[in-house]
């Protein structure tokens, strides 16, 4: 019935290789405006036509243009490959990281067929090439797309060479088409990344709100073995943790497609109201994008589902030991079920969505509608949003460019687990180690595209494999970071408290202002300043935690309360402690 | 009514406010920054809270704009009072340095707070001081105005600052710090975190201004040291004026952070402080007139290095 891949290559997609030649190569550590101007204007390739036009601006230059025709992919420029480069998987569990020249992707064979589109929306392309999506960086420069609407923006590397493209995927433009903006920015990395990232926020015209959370989930402690009876217990042992938001994951539901409580549980009313009553904003994990093979939806509408080549439907990845379809955004009873979902679950009383496995929305394949896996995704995306108004909505294992704006949060790596393992491969498994590693490579979008996801905190000291120094680290790290804390544990264990106490502290005031630097190098050094001061985290060796945690000493204590007067005026008193 | 209305002109954004018209223009009866007077009836330390007379606000109302030449806009943004202390007959130049130290760590809370709100562009912190300069009341004051979008003159210093780092790869204030430091020949105080200084390009004939050392680009990145050593260095700035004419000195003193919601400007754009005075002598005040407000263009009658040396010379201890 399904479509598999096994290091799949273009033509089992169908797709043909065109993209247009651009023989010169700009070296950015040695190059003249003249040669960055040879970029814009206007090609004719066999397919389509092609205006680049190139604007400065501040640290360096950004080309916007327009295509027609026909259209697979456009090569934008190639430039010199330096020999360290910052690169970035395309969804939240994907590594970013920084590689050598000598570095070659190590995955494994067998499990290719499970992560399947996971590793990539262009898994054709991404075992047999080194691929960097939306961005890329080196020591003193970043070349980056500004938004994914239409297009996904990459970067395909060679051993000299990185080429800029812009995939689309097949698809006929029968009028010009606005490309996805592509910059180049000169300046130290991390320099580069924090205003890289405004860039981004600013072209998708971003407006977070500023609901950054402190909350538990039933994740890293229950995984599937997870009831009412549980929930209940954990709500009770929640008193004076301060939590805002208390989350059921992965365990409720019948199926992945159907989205309905299974015998574990009440009616989803029931466990919103029991929820509420602890005074927390009710959370719900699901997978709206992911259809399993033994689920009703799924013998129901197959013709909800995205196909392969032969017509079936193909299979996005698997998991829970099962094939999961990806429901097609462009069938419009689909969309319709999408939004009845999520307004249910709304009016059921949940308020906050981790929204899982969303990249199974952005596969490539045969839809109702001729447009890209891109445009496809954002039509479901903004479904939910408008589905769920001002609900606060967590992304995961989602596509990084085209989910901004439609987000609130996202994770931005792998699962987290109770093990610190840095001999694994570096391929989004679960992996408390990587999971924190991209919680710094991607440090920079907090704030700007979303409020990072760390994942979670486990601070229990028994049935887990971390060390009382990887726990320290891995909370002070998401706390200085200004990251969502979400924890993750049987609260009637022992807990680390010192570690929860510092996490009270900080989340006492609002907002922080970050900075980190040393992503290149790896040596992490982290200012994050508040209203107590400016705290400091270096690490020096991330596989050994070896850190320096320095806080600001705080001489002045103020105590800040709250009055709203009759009028509607809000004061705000500061009394020393 | 309360709106924002677009400059074509200019590019810029005026607020028209009809609450701001019914200011009073001096208290008539008690103070009400006082406890006991129209704001406060408990005690406190330091306050910050929303203006009665507010030319923008968080729930303005929505405005219809449907000209393309009369652009209109919500005038979504907030304006607060800072009270710097319960003390009527107090001044920054009269209050302990510990009481400074207090007022920024408010105005630090005030700027996270603020910053939270998406629809915040600029958070502009800035105290008129003395009638001369349209204060209504001497209770020790400030005030802060959070923008939905960035002013004329903020922007144009971020478009000139990038420009410098464009050209020179170099924030231009860490610059003129060291150029100050190596000159000498316009430093009126120093510390180990701070300048204060004339300026080289100073528009008003006492106009001083205070630089961090460090890149900063907003009061948020100060530590805790460095909170101290600029509470030090604004009680000398303002003692030292108050001590030059031996008269409660007026001025116009503004923080200048970098935009809100915005960090593309945090590496080109330094943290600094204007003090803007307007007195040109004891009995002489130097008036924003018209070519001033017509133009921009200022015309300083005071040559900058000989008001430092002026102000070097009020010997002041604290």
């Amino acid at each position: 019935m399904s479509t598999y891949f096994s290091r799949p290559d273009r033509e089992e997609f169908g797709l043909c290789s065109h993209a247009m030649s651009v023989s010169e190569i700009i070296d950015f550590d040695d190059f003249s405006d003249i040669e960055i101007k040879k970029i814009a204007g206007y090609r004719k390739e066999n397919n389509y036509e092609l205006i680049i036009e190139m604007e400065r601006i501040h640290l360096g230059f950004k080309f916007r243009g327009y295509v027609k025709g026909f259209t697979d992919e456009i090569e934008i420029f190639k430039f010199k490959r330096p020999d360290k480069l910052l690169v970035n998987n395309w969804q939240s569990w994907g590594p970013s990281k920084v590689i050598e020249k000598d570095f070659r992707l190590d995955f494994p064979d067998d499990l290719i067929q499970k992560f399947g589109f996971s590793v990539s929306i262009m898994p054709e392309l991404y075992f047999d090439n080194l691929i960097s999506d939306y961005y890329i960086a080196s020591e003193h420069f970043l070349v980056g797309g500004l938004s994914s609407k239409v297009a996904h923006p990459y970067f395909q590397l060679d051993e000299n060479e990185v080429s800029v493209k812009l995939r689309y995927f097949g698809i006929r433009f029968e009028q010009w088409q606005e490309i996805e903006p592509v910059v180049i920015l000169f300046d130290d990395t991390d320099k580069v990344l924090p205003y890289y990232a405004d860039l981004v926020a600013k072209e998708n015209r971003v407006a977070l709100s500023g609901k950054r959370l402190v909350g538990w989930s039933s994740w890293y402690q229950y995984f599937l073995d997870f009831d009412y009876e549980k929930m209940c217990t954990e709500l009770e042992n929640t008193r004076r943790r301060g939590y805002d938001v208390f989350q059921i994951d992965d365990a409720w539901e019948v199926d992945i497609g159907d989205w309905t409580p299974n015998s574990k549980f009440p009616s989803l009313e029931e466990v919103a109201a029991k929820i509420k009553e602890y005074g927390y904003v009710p959370g719900i994990w699901l997978a709206p994008f992911s259809v399993s093979e033994t689920s009703t939806l799924f013998k129901e509408h197959p013709d909800w589902l995205v196909r392969g080549e032969d017509g079936n439907p193909r299979v996005a990845y698997e998991n829970w030991n099962k094939r999961i379809y990806a429901l097609d955004t462009t069938v419009p009873q689909a969309l319709n079920w999408l939004a009845n979902l999520f307004q249910n679950l709304k009016k059921c009383g949940f308020e906050y969505f981790k929204i899982d496995f969303l990249f199974a929305g952005a596969i490539q394949g045969k839809r109702l509608e001729n447009v890209t896996p891109i445009q496809a995704y954002i039509q479901g995306i903004t479904t939910i949003k408008k589905a769920v108004g001002d609900s606060f909505i967590l992304g995961c294992g989602a596509p990084l460019l085209p989910s901004i704006g439609y987000v609130d949060g996202m994770r931005i790596g792998p699962d987290t687990a109770p093990y610190w393992d840095v001999s694994s491969s570096d391929i989004g498994y679960p992996n408390a180690y990587y999971s924190l590693r991209n919680a710094l490579t991607r440090w920079f979008t907090n704030g700007i595209w979303w409020w990072n996801d760390p994942d979670c905190l486990m601070l229990r000291k028994s049935d887990t494999q971390l060390s009382d120094v990887q726990r320290e680290l891995y909370t002070l790290t998401s706390l200085l970071l200004d990251n969502m804390i979400i924890q993750s544990d049987n609260l009637a264990y022992v807990m680390d408290d010192r570690l929860w106490s510092i996490v009270s502290e900080y989340r006492k005031y609002g907002r922080r202002k970050v900075h980190l630097s040393g992503i290149m190098s790896g040596q992490y050094n982290i200012t994050s300043c508040g209203v107590d001061g400016c705290d400091s985290l270096f690490i020096t060796d991330l596989e050994d935690c070896v850190f320096t945690y320095s806080k600001d000493t705080v001489d002045i204590e103020l105590i800040k309360t709250v009055e709203l007067k009759d009028d509607g005026r809000t004061f705000n008193y500061y009394n020393e402690k | 009514m309360m709106e924002r209305r677009y400059n074509v002109l200019t590019d810029e954004w005026v607020m028209v406010s009809a609450f701001t018209q019914q200011r009073p223009t001096n208290p008539t009866t008690s103070c009400p920054l006082c406890v006991g007077g129209d704001e406060f009836s408990i005690p406190y330390d330091l306050a910050s809270f929303d203006n009665r007379f507010p030319s923008m606000k968080v729930d303005a109302p929505e405005v219809e704009s449907d000209s393309r030449l009369y652009k209109r806009a919500r005038a979504n943004g907030k304006c607060e009072v800072v009270v710097y202390t319960v003390e009527h007959n107090s001044a920054m130049s009269l209050m302990p340095t510990y009481q400074i130290e207090k007022l920024i760590k408010m105005w630090v809370d005030r700027y996270l707070e603020l910053s939270l709100q998406p629809a915040i562009k600029y958070i502009f912190i800035f105290e008129n001081r003395g009638a001369e300069v349209g204060a209504t009341l001497s209770h020790p004051h400030g005030q802060l105005y959070a923008f939905p979008f960035l002013p004329k003159r903020i922007d144009a210093k971020m478009q000139s600052l990038t420009k410098y780092y464009d050209e020179n790869k170099r924030c231009a204030i860490c610059d003129v710090v060291e150029n100050e430091l190596a000159t000498n020949e316009r430093l009126i105080y120093e510390n180990e975190g701070f300048i204060a200084f004339v300026p080289f390009y100073a528009r008003w004939p006492y106009e001083v201004h205070v630089y961090p050392k460090r890149h900063i680009s907003s009061l948020v990145e100060m530590n805790n040291s460095e909170r101290s050593l600029l509470s030090k260095a604004l009680k000398i700035v303002t003692m030292k004026y108050d001590l030059l004419f031996q008269q409660s000195f007026p001025y116009m003193m503004m923080l200048f952070q970098s935009p809100v919601n915005d960090v593309r400007y945090d590496h080109a754009f330094h943290f600094h402080i204007e003090f803007n005075p307007v007195k040109r002598d004891k009995n002489k005040i130097k008036w924003m007139a018209s070519v001033e407000t017509g133009t921009w263009a200022f015309i300083n009658p005071k040559l900058p290095e000989e008001a430092a040396a002026e102000l070097r010379s009020v010997e002041v201890v604290i």
